[in-house]
């Protein structure tokens, strides 16, 4: 059993953004990139047990990104997983997430895959495409918000659990087969020291731009992609109102007052 | 290698494991462990598990078997989080430095490894009550009978030995020899005659330990001794000589963590009808405080990149470690003062930072013997 990870390298939560001066995304221009990028985590977490707990026979780690994306895949590859792909963009380009699932299954489908991971959606864009666009691309099932897993290798099925309004669902599905998981059964392991100096010396494949663009042309349906208009921050919040006041017990009373007369939520 | 000051990925790798383990876990730990004076085992535990505690040890010994350069990027991290925790996750290295300069592979394969396998924590056995600086003055009697050496006396201040398993021990056959009759051995902490005194309660760096470690006729194998009879002043000199850069990277991690907090309150706090940042002598702090971090942190960089290509670095590992913890000291006392009546309290971070950095002035060679080495050093340019 193969299993491909896919994680995306984006900016730091704690990372303060400006617009581009082309008003359309963010400045990358100091920001810190991580791959911090909390469902990735869980999927690449998730991918690591199937390898240790279910006997998968390795875990690849692949990324659409420019240079510095390589940064996320040594992070899984500290992780532990096998081996990586970068599919390598100009540093500022800026992809659409169905043209990045184009590339992504264009590469995944000449390599080896019995389960493809994929975080439910991005820290950055959130646009959540990604695990569905894949299994369509490649003809897969894709089963969507995972939250639990375990693959019975004979049968080839998949016994899943993902939360639905108001309780659990339980069900099982066939694969090869693309999954985007909301969180795995277990915390993101942080990679030890050893394991970092491991990851040195494991394989890390560049695919350029456009060998993977060639591969995507075999797929099914067109190129199709959103275009962003523009992109601007949220405006400064303003209104807040500090209360003055000497007791605790005053503190109360006028924010209570506050949230009747002019709030008017009580 | 020609000079760089961009980090490898593979060092920015090491820092964000370093940053991530002293963000989530030191950091919210801190406080209580000042306070109380607490030893926070499973914190010490968690960095042996990731890898962050032996790296001085080669790799074929169990270590992490990192440059001195790496260990100064991981030891700044750790330390913005809490300058006690990482004196005593250092204190390993230090411990365990006397064994990787003098000790034969047979010694370091019957002593490093089994310490390695696991999580534990070692101490470094050099200063006495009778005075630190003045090493080749040390007491510690050691006299051979037969197959062994008996150890008499005391040591002082030493970090970690109220938890530790293993000592290096720095004592002498003969004290009128001053350096040339020192000898260091390791000591197991269960050897018969070998106890700990009490434990001091500290200014600063309340989560570390410090104790005494009292020495009453106790055997240790001649198979315990390191190098020769003679050699052991050699031996804790040069280690010194490779641990005292990290000391000014665990400055430098302090500074920067009061800079940051002051950093950020100025931006707050208003006077006069503006943020304090905007009052031209409050910006006039933060800049000086950016460029001594500065200073510091090159400094200590080229003390261990020159360590890392092989050369001797006394002047510049001393030249690191005294700029850096004297430029800490200044940096946390601006930080308490741009706090204002805030910095002076112990419910804010910032009087913990001033109190932790005074330590590094004083241990592993305090500042005026640095400033001795340092002048010594350069004034042979000219002899
Ligand atoms: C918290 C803590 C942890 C420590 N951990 C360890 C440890 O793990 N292992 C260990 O072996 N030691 C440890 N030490 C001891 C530390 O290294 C010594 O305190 C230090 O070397 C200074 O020695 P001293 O305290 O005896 O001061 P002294 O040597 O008595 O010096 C007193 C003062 O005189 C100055 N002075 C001395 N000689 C000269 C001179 N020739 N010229 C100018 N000034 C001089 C000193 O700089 C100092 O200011 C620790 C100390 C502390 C406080
Ligand atoms: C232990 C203790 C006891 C005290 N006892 C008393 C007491 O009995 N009665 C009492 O009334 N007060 C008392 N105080 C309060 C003390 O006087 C104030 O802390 C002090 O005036 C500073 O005010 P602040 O803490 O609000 O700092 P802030 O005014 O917020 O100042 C923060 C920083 O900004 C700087 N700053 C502010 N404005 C400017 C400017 N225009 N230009 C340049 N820099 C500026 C300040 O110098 C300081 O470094 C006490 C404080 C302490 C710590």
């Amino acid at each position: 059993m193969d299993v491909i990870v896919c994680v995306k390298h984006v900016p730091d939560a704690e990372t303060r953004l400006r617009a581009a001066s082309s008003g359309k995304w963010i400045d990358p221009d100091g920001v810190k990139f991580t791959v911090n990028n909390t469902y990735d985590e869980a999927a690449a977490e998730e991918a690591l047990r199937l390898k240790e707990k279910c006997g998968a026979k390795s875990v690849r780690v692949i990324t659409v990104g420019p240079a510095r994306a390589e940064e996320a895949l040594r992070y899984v590859l500290s992780m532990g997983a096998d081996e990586a792909t970068l599919i390598e963009t100009p540093p500022d380009a800026q992809l659409d997430p169905l043209t990045t699932s184009r590339l992504l299954a264009g590469v995944i489908k000449t390599l080896p895959h019995d389960i493809v991971m994929v975080g439910k959606q991005a820290a950055d864009d959130e646009a959540g495409v990604v695990g569905s666009a894949l299994g369509a691309l490649l003809g897969l099932p894709s089963y969507a918000f995972v939250t639990e897993l375990s693959p019975d290798a004979t049968t080839k099925t998949l016994k899943m659990r993902r939360y639905v309004e108001g309780g659990e669902e339980h069900f099982h599905g066939p694969f090869p087969a693309v999954i985007s998981l909301l969180k795995g059964a277990a915390d993101p392991r942080t990679p030890t020291l050893p394991n970092i100096l491991k990851a040195r010396k494991k394989p890390l494949t560049k695919v350029p731009l456009a060998d993977a663009q060639a591969k995507a042309q075999a797929l099914p349906g067109a190129p199709v992609a959103g275009t962003v208009r523009s992109f601007v921050l949220p405006p400064p919040r303003t209104g807040a109102k500090m209360v003055e006041f000497q007791t605790p017990e005053e503190a109360a009373e006028k924010l209570v007052k506050l949230l009747r007369e002019e709030a008017k939520v009580l | 290698m020609p000079i760089g000051f961009e980090l490898t990925p593979d060092q920015k790798e090491l820092q964000t494991l370093a940053s991530k383990f002293a963000r989530e876990e030191m950091a919210p730990r801190a406080p209580e462990c000042d306070k109380k004076a607490l030893f926070p085992e499973d914190i010490y535990r968690r960095a042996f598990d990731l890898g962050l505690m032996n790296l001085n040890v080669p790799t074929e010994y169990g270590g992490s078997g990192l440059a001195l350069l790496d260990q100064c990027i991981i030891t700044e991290e750790l330390a913005s989080a809490c300058g006690g925790m990482t004196t005593s996750i250092l204190a390993n290295c230090l411990a365990i430095q006397p064994i990787n300069l003098g000790g034969s592979p047979e010694q370091k394969e019957r002593l490093l490894k089994p310490f390695c396998s696991s999580y534990h924590l070692a101490s470094f056995g050099l200063t006495e009550p009778s005075g630190g600086s003045d090493a080749a003055a040390l007491k510690t009697r050691a006299e051979r009978r037969g197959n062994h050496y008996v150890l008499n006396g005391q040591k002082c201040f030493i970090t970690n030995a109220p938890q530790a398993s293993l000592f290096t021990i720095f004592a002498t056959v003969d004290p009128a020899k001053r350096d040339k009759g020192i000898c260091a051995f390791v000591v197991p902490r269960d050897t018969p005659g070998l106890s700990i005194g009490k434990e001091e309660d500290k200014m600063g760096q309340r989560a570390s330990s410090t104790a005494t470690v009292i020495m009453e006729d106790v055997k240790v194998p001649l198979e315990n001794m390191l190098g020769k009879e003679g050699e052991g002043f050699r031996i804790a000199m040069q280690t010194l000589d490779s641990t005292r850069t990290p000391i000014g990277a665990l400055a430098v991690g302090i500074a920067r963590a009061a800079l940051e907090q002051a950093s950020k309150y100025s931006l707050q706090r208003t006077s006069f009808g503006k943020k304090i940042a905007e009052h031209q002598s409050i910006a006039a702090k933060i800049a000086n405080m950016t460029i001594e971090l500065d200073a510091s942190r090159l400094l200590t960089w080229r003390a261990a990149w020159l360590v890392d290509q092989g050369h001797r670095a006394s002047l510049e590992s001393s030249i690191a470690k005294c700029f850096s913890s004297d430029a800490a000291m200044r940096i946390c006392d601006e930080a308490i003062q741009i706090f204002g009546g805030y910095g002076y309290m112990r419910d804010y971070p910032v009087e913990k930072y001033l109190r932790d950095a005074k330590l590094c002035q004083i241990y592993e060679g305090a500042n005026e013997i640095q400033r001795q080495v340092i002048a010594r050093e350069f004034l042979k340019r000219f002899a």
